[in-house]
């Protein structure tokens, strides 16, 4: 029938095309690829050349930098802190961004090879995003023992020394350091579930859109999978601004607060 | 119970959370409407702010549509 177009569902794991040195090379892989590349000849051709008077690309450029960069500072609070992380930030907020919206310019995964779809978008990679989250986990862990010190550092979970000073004061703040005490240690799934949250919800919202967008198709080919698309392009760009915002928030959590630095 | 019949009733047991996230957004975009009906110039802050909520409690959904998926 021509109201419907039957395509099969995308699988969870990527396809496999080929071995380099023993490496397996997935297809969502090679788009990976190929947004750092394209970022790195932007990135040299384009702002190598920026001018004191800046003329219209240069304009949209700085425009996405400065919202970039005043997002990051609701978010930690303090001008300088966000400068310090912006670098991670900003290339999260660019890469995620592009690597969600590049699956959905038309016929791009239409390209087959040897049977399977030769590039796939790759966030709707499971291995793509828990890499992604747990380097940016691992990063904010070195961050806060740069920070704290390593004693310091493991002084935040394991609360020994406020459970010995609460007993000091009294015994109704010892068992009130106690109860702390137990929730230092549940800090430390925290972190393992801060990694599985920000994995899954990228993975979750990306692949979901491609195995909507197939069975769309095959229920009416016409004008709905162009709704659909739409609000795939929203959801797209608003994932990439959440992964940034919530690595930008588990940073500010993580290190010492003005407040304490002053002291 | 064979098992195509328990991973068919538990694709359909997995959906059921998606009732609480949606009794959540609505809840958050209640207080957003409310806090942007006090303070009309702040409303494209608040805005921006409301939709990054609603794609952090809208994580529990997309949870469970990945362990459909999955199952």
């Amino acid at each position: 029938m021509f109201w419907r177009l039957e395509r099969e569902i995308a699988s969870v794991g990527p396809e496999i095309h080929g071995t380099i040195f023993g490496v397996p090379i997935a297809n969502s892989f090679l788009l990976s690829v190929g947004i750092t590349m394209l970022l790195a000849i932007v990135a040299y051709f384009v702002i190598q050349k920026f001018k004191e008077r800046p003329d219209s690309t240069q304009n949209i450029f700085e425009y996405i930098y400065e919202s970039m960069l005043e997002l990051t500072t609701q978010i930690t609070g303090s001008e300088e802190r966000s400068k310090k992380i912006f670098p991670v930030i900003g290339a999260l907020f660019v890469y995620i961004g592009i690597a969600n919206l590049i699956g959905l310019i038309p016929g791009v995964t239409s390209f087959t090879y040897k049977g399977d779809a030769l590039f796939r978008t790759p966030t709707s990679d499971f291995n793509t995003t828990v890499g992604l989250a747990l380097a940016m986990i691992f990063l904010i862990q070195v961050i806060s023992i740069k920070e704290w010190g390593f004693w310091g550092y493991l002084g935040r979970f394991f609360k020994f020394k406020e459970v010995y000073q609460g007993f000091k004061q009294g015994v109704g703040a010892g068992c009130m350091a106690i109860v702390e005490f137990l929730v230092g240690l549940l800090d430390i799934i925290a972190e393992g579930a801060k990694v599985i949250s920000l994995s899954f919800r990228l993975f979750g919202n990306m692949f979901a859109g491609e195995v909507l967008a197939v069975l769309l198709l095959s229920a009416v080919a016409f004008v709905v999978p162009a709704l659909w698309l739409s609000l795939n392009l929203l959801f797209a760009v608003v994932q990439a601004i959440v992964f940034g915002s919530l690595v930008a928030a588990y940073y500010s959590l993580a290190v010492k607060d003005d407040a304490e630095i002053h002291n | 119970m064979e098992l195509e019949a328990a991973t068919v009733l538990a694709k359909g047991l997995a959906t059921v959370s998606l009732f609480g996230a949606a009794i959540g957004e609505g809840y958050l975009i209640g207080k957003a409407l409310e806090a942007i009906g006090r303070n009309p110039e702040m409303s494209g802050d608040l805005f921006t702010k409301m939709i990054i909520g609603v794609a952090m409690a809208e994580s529990s959904a997309i949870y469970a549509l990945v362990l459909f998926f999955l199952i």
